[in-house]
C-alpha cells in the first residue's frame, strides 16, 4: 500500500501541496479544502496528513468507509450521512471537514502533491 | 411464514398521496393525520403559532392531543390519539443523540397525559418523509399496519392478518417486506407494540433502526406509561416508515456552521474521555450498576435497601465480560458517538415460547438491570438479559414490569398475597421462575400476570377489596404515583429527588429530575430554596429535549474538560452552549439559554394544565408513598439506624435512645412527610404556581400562553 | 475540623484527598475536587495535604439517569 510519507525535515512550508490538493480536488486553492496541512509550529511546521491506519473504518456507522484493492481508506459518499464521527475520532486528526461540504474527505495517495513538491519532501 | 404469504393476505383500506417538500430549517411544516375508524388520512398545516408556542416534538404532540380529546376521554375512547413528533432539531446527522422522538397519548396507567422520549430511525425517517408529526386516532376494525413511504409520497392502511404481534418477530418481518432490496434494509423503520400490550396496561412502543453490521433489525423503546397498549387497543400491529436518501442536511438548515463545530467537538471529547468517564461506549446505560451499590442507591427488594452483596454478579463488567461481546458500539441514530445501545448476541433463551431460540437481546438499560434485576432480588444476568428480551418483544415496560414485580414479590414474602391467589407462582425475591411465568402469563392474557399487568394502582385496590390487605400499608410500600411505576432509582434518602419524582407532569420517571448525587453526595442544594431552584430549572432544561429531538445521555453523560473550572458544572455549561448553537443553526432563531427555559415553561405548563383539564394534575396529585420517601419498616429503619438516629438528633432534636423502634420510625416519618410538604409548597412557588399546583393567570401571561382554553380550565381552581 | 461538601469532617494531620474518598467511601473517577476553591489534579489526590480549617468540595460529575 503506497501511504503519503513525509521528511518534514525538507519542507520549506511553501503550500504548494496544499494548493495542488484542493485545486484538483475541490476546485479552489484553499488550505482549509486541502488533504494535506502544512501547520507551522514554533517556528518551523507540522505535517498533517492520513497514514491510512484505518480507524475511521472502524467507527463508521454506515459502512461508508472502506478500504481500496490498493488498501487505501476510501469514503463512499453514498453511503456516508455526514455524521463526522470520523473526523472527531482520528487519531491524527487527518479526517478533513468543511462547511461546504456534507461529506468528509481525506488523502487517498494519489500523489500529486508528491510531484509539485519541489523538496522531495513528499513521497509515495 | 413466508414474506410473500403474509403480504398477499393484505387488504388495502386506503391510500393517500401527498407531494414531497423539502424539510425548511428543521420543520416539515405540516402534520399527518390518520383515523383508523374510517380510514381518514389528511395533511395538516403546522401554523406559526404552533412554532412559537410549542416548538415541535412534545410540544405539538400535547397541542394535538388537546384539540383531538375532551375533558373526560378515556384512555381506551377512539378519540384518544397516539402522537409521535420529531422536533425541529431531529435528523441532524452531526451531534449525538438527535434522532429522537416524542410519542404521547392519554395513558392506561395514570388517565392523564403520558409522554414518552424514544430513539431509533422511526423519527427521522418521519420528519424526511414530510411530516412534523404523526397522529393515530380512531379504532381499526381488525389489525392494521400503517405504511408511510417518504420517497414515493404515500401513506396506506392495509389490513395485516398473518404478520406476528411480538416485536421482535415483526420488526424483521416488516423490514424485509418493504426494503427493495437487502441494503434497502437500513432504510426502513418500524413501530410495534407485541402480545401483552394487548393484555397489560403497561403496553410500550418499539423502535427499530436496522444494524447493518449485525442485519437485524435492533429495538429502542417509548417506554413509559403504556402507549403501547394504546396502540393495540386501535387495533394497529405496526407502522412502517421508509426512507432512502439520509444526507448530512436533511433538515436544511439555516448555518450547518455551529451544528458541524458542535459535532466535531463533541466527538472528540468523547473519543478521548468516556473511557475514562461513563463507559457509554462500552456498556451503555449499565455503568451506574456498581455506582448506585457502592453509594447505597441501588433499589433493591422494592425499594427496601440500597445495595447487597451480589450486586457484583450483575454490575457492568459481568455483562460485557459474558453477554456483549461484539465490542461494537451502536448508536441509535446516526452521528450518535456516544453509542450506548448494547446487544447480547446468540443469546439462547431458556423460557417461554421463544425458549432454545438464539436472540439479540437489545440492553441491558440500567433500568432493566435495577428493575428486572436487583428490585426484584434477581442477581442473575442471564436473568435479566430474559426479562429484558421478553418485555421488548411481549412490548412491555421493563421498569413497570420490574417495579410492579418487586411490589408483588414483597407483598408475597409478607404474606399479603400466597400461593392460591398467585395461581401457584412462589413470587419470592430472585425467584426468576416467577418472574418468567408472570410474563408468559402477561403474553397470553391469562392467570395472575393479567391482573399483575394493570400496574400498582389497581392491584392495591383489588388486594385491599377481595383479600383484605391492609390499604394503608400497600399505599406505603407500593411504588407508583398518579398510576405510573417508579423508575429505578431510590429517592429515600434525597428529598430533592422526592420531588423529581412526585412534581412531575407524567408521574415517577426521572427524565425531568435526577439529583440524587447533587443532593446527596454533593450537598449542593441545601436549602428548600436551592432544591426548588433545582426542581425549577433541571425539569425546565431536560424537558427542552423532547421539544426538539434530543436525547439526553449526551448532555451529561459525557463530560467535556471545561466543566472542571465552570461555575455551575452540574448544568453542563459547555453543552449547554452547544444545543443553543445547534438549536438555532437549524432554526434560524436566535435564543439563549433564557429563552430555552421559557420553551420548555410554555409546554410545561400547559401539560400540567392539560392534566386538570383530565380530573388530574393538583396538589393531592403530587402526594408520594412514604417508600419513597423514608424507611416504612422496622426493618428499613434498622438497616440504616445510625443515620436515621443521627437525624433525629440533628434534624429533628431527638434523643433516639429514650424512644422505642416503632416511635422513631414515627417521629422520623412525621418529619420527613412535612419536609416534603414544605419542600412541595417552595417549588410550587418557584413555578409561579399556586399552592394546589395550578398555574397562575400571572404565569400564564408572563409566558404568553393566556390562551382562553387554557385560562378557562386554570380560573376554575383559582 | 474540615468541611467536606459542607459537613463537618475530622481532620488529621498528612490527610490527604485520596485519605478524604477513601472514608468517604466515594468513587475516584468522574470527581472534581476543589481546596478552599482551588481546582486539584487527580495526580494530586494522593499527595494534596489538606490543612486544618480547609473547605473541600467533592463533585460528582454524576449525570445519572
Amino acid at each position: 500500500m503506497k501511504v503519503l510519507k513525509v521528511a518534514i525535515e525538507k519542507c520549506i512550508s511553501c503550500g504548494a501541496c496544499e494548493e495542488k490538493c484542493s485545486t484538483l480536488y475541490k476546485k479552489e486553492n484553499s488550505k482549509d479544502k486541502s488533504c494535506i496541512h502544512i501547520n507551522p509550529r514554533n517556528g518551523g511546521r507540522l505535517i498533517n496528513v492520513c497514514n491510512q491506519c484505518g480507524r475511521c473504518i472502524d467507527v463508521c456507522q454506515t459502512q461508508a468507509l472502506k478500504r481500496d484493492a490498493s488498501g487505501i481508506v476510501r469514503i463512499d459518499p453514498k453511503r456516508c450521512v455526514g455524521c463526522l464521527i470520523c473526523v472527531g475520532f482520528c487519531p491524527t486528526y487527518s479526517m478533513r471537514q468543511h462547511d461546504d461540504y456534507l461529506v468528509p474527505f481525506k488523502c487517498i495517495s494519489c500523489g500529486q502533491c508528491v510531484k509539485v513538491c519541489e523538496q522531495g519532501a513528499l513521497v509515495l | 411464514m413466508q414474506i410473500e404469504k403474509m403480504l398477499s393476505e393484505h387488504k388495502l383500506l386506503k391510500e393517500f398521496k401527498y407531494d414531497l417538500k423539502p424539510i425548511e430549517k428543521g420543520y416539515s411544516n405540516r402534520t399527518l393525520y390518520i383515523n383508523l375508524s374510517d380510514n381518514t388520512i389528511e395533511s395538516k398545516p403546522v401554523t406559526q403559532f404552533m412554532k412559537d408556542k410549542f416548538v415541535g416534538g412534545k410540544g405539538f404532540g400535547l397541542y394535538k392531543l388537546w384539540n383531538a380529546v375532551k375533558p373526560d376521554t378515556k384512555w381506551d375512547d377512539p378519540e384518544n390519539e397516539i402522537i409521535m413528533a420529531p422536533g425541529p432539531v431531529c435528523g441532524i446527522t452531526q451531534y449525538p443523540g438527535s434522532g429522537k422522538t416524542l410519542v404521547v397519548s392519554i395513558s392506561p396507567l395514570t388517565d392523564q397525559v403520558i409522554d414518552s422520549n424514544v430513539g431509533g430511525y422511526v423519527g427521522p425517517f418521519i420528519k424526511f418523509s414530510g411530516w412534523d408529526a404523526v397522529e393515530i386516532q380512531g379504532k381499526a376494525e381488525r389489525d392494521v399496519i400503517v405504511i408511510i413511504d417518504g420517497n414515493d409520497g404515500t401513506v396506506r392502511i392495509e389490513e395485516a392478518p398473518l404478520e406476528a404481534i411480538d416485536g421482535h418477530v415483526l420488526g424483521e418481518q416488516l423490514t424485509e417486506m418493504y426494503a427493495k432490496d437487502e441494503d434497502d434494509r437500513r432504510n426502513i423503520a418500524v413501530v410495534t407494540a407485541g402480545t401483552a400490550a394487548e393484555n397489560t396496561l403497561i403496553g410500550l412502543l418499539n423502535f427499530t433502526f436496522f444494524d447493518t453490521r449485525r442485519k437485524k433489525a435492533r429495538l429502542k423503546q417509548a417506554g413509559r406509561g403504556g402507549i403501547g397498549t394504546v396502540f393495540r387497543n386501535k387495533n394497529v400491529k405496526g407502522v412502517v416508515v421508509r426512507f432512502a436518501g439520509t444526507n448530512g442536511n436533511m433538515n436544511n438548515v439555516d448555518d450547518i456552521s455551529p451544528i458541524n463545530a458542535a459535532g466535531i467537538r463533541i466527538h472528540k471529547q468523547i473519543d478521548k474521555l468516556d473511557d475514562q468517564q461513563c463507559r457509554m461506549r462500552q456498556i451503555g446505560t449499565a455503568n451506574i450498576v456498581e455506582v448506585m451499590d457502592a453509594y447505597d442507591l441501588l433499589p433493591t427488594h422494592n425499594y427496601q435497601y440500597g445495595s447487597h452483596k451480589d450486586t457484583v454478579k450483575i454490575n457492568s463488567h459481568t455483562f460485557i465480560k459474558n453477554y456483549l461481546k461484539q465490542n461494537t458500539p451502536d448508536g441509535c441514530w446516526y452521528g450518535c458517538s456516544l453509542s450506548c445501545a448494547k446487544a447480547a448476541d446468540d443469546f439462547v433463551l431458556e423460557s417461554g415460547p421463544y425458549k432454545g431460540d438464539k436472540v439479540l437481546v437489545d440492553g441491558p438499560e440500567y433500568e432493566t438491570a435495577a428493575g428486572c434485576g436487583s428490585n426484584i432480588g434477581l442477581f442473575d444476568a442471564h436473568a435479566i438479559l430474559e426479562l429484558n428480551f421478553y418485555c421488548d418483544t411481549y412490548g412491555i415496560d421493563t421498569i413497570s414490569f420490574g417495579t410492579l414485580t418487586a411490589f408483588l414479590m414483597e407483598c408475597y414474602e409478607r404474606g399479603i398475597i400466597n400461593k392460591e391467589i398467585t395461581g401457584g407462582l412462589e413470587l419470592t425475591f430472585g425467584n426468576k421462575w416467577a418472574a418468567y411465568d408472570l410474563i408468559h402469563q402477561m403474553s397470553r392474557g391469562e392467570g395472575f400476570g393479567k391482573i399483575a399487568g394493570q400496574g400498582i394502582k389497581r392491584m392495591k385496590v383489588l388486594f385491599a377489596e377481595q383479600y383484605g390487605a391492609d390499604i394503608n400499608f400497600l399505599n406505603d410500600i407500593g411504588m407508583e404515583q398518579k398510576g405510573l411505576e417508579y423508575s429505578e432509582y431510590m429517592s429515600k434518602e434525597s428529598l430533592a429527588q422526592q420531588g423529581g419524582y412526585g412534581l412531575t407532569n407524567k408521574g415517577p420517571q426521572h427524565d425531568e429530575a435526577w439529583l440524587i448525587f447533587m443532593d446527596m453526595v454533593n450537598n449542593q442544594i441545601p436549602t428548600f430554596e436551592d432544591k426548588a431552584e433545582a426542581l425549577h430549572y433541571f425539569p425546565m432544561f431536560r424537558t427542552w429535549f423532547g421539544l426538539c429531538g434530543f436525547c439526553k445521555l449526551p448532555w451529561n453523560d459525557t463530560t467535556p474538560e471545561s466543566n472542571a473550572t465552570a461555575d455551575e458544572p452540574a448544568k453542563m455549561p459547555e453543552h449547554v452552549q452547544n444545543y443553543i448553537n445547534i438549536f438555532n443553526g437549524v432554526t434560524g432563531l436566535n435564543i439563549d439559554g433564557t429563552e430555552l427555559i421559557r420553551q420548555s415553561e410554555r409546554v410545561y405548563n400547559f401539560q400540567r394544565i392539560f392534566n386538570i383539564r383530565l380530573g388530574k394534575g393538583l396538589r393531592v396529585h403530587d402526594a408520594t408513598p412514604y417508600r419513597s420517601a423514608g424507611p416504612v419498616t422496622k426493618e428499613e429503619y434498622l438497616s440504616r439506624e445510625e443515620r436515621y438516629d443521627g437525624q433525629l438528633v440533628e434534624l429533628i432534636g431527638l434523643d433516639p435512645t429514650s424512644m422505642s423502634l416503632e416511635e422513631k420510625i414515627a417521629e422520623t416519618r412525621k418529619y420527613r412527610e412535612n419536609q416534603y410538604e414544605m419542600l412541595t409548597d417552595a417549588v410550587y412557588k418557584r413555578r409561579g404556581w399556586t399552592m394546589n399546583g395550578v398555574p397562575t393567570i400571572e404565569k400564564l401571561k408572563d409566558l404568553g400562553i393566556d390562551l382562553p382554553e387554557l385560562l378557562e380550565v386554570v380560573k376554575k381552581h383559582l | 475540623m474540615i468541611k467536606v461538601n459542607n459537613n463537618d469532617f475530622p481532620f488529621e494531620e498528612e490527610l490527604s484527598i485520596s485519605d478524604i474518598l477513601k472514608a468517604k467511601k466515594y468513587m475516584d473517577h468522574m470527581i472534581i475536587v476543589k481546596v478552599n476553591d482551588l481546582f486539584i489534579r487527580k495526580e494530586d489526590y494522593p499527595t494534596k495535604r489538606i490543612k486544618d480549617g480547609d473547605d473541600v468540595k467533592v463533585i460528582h460529575l454524576f449525570g445519572g439517569g
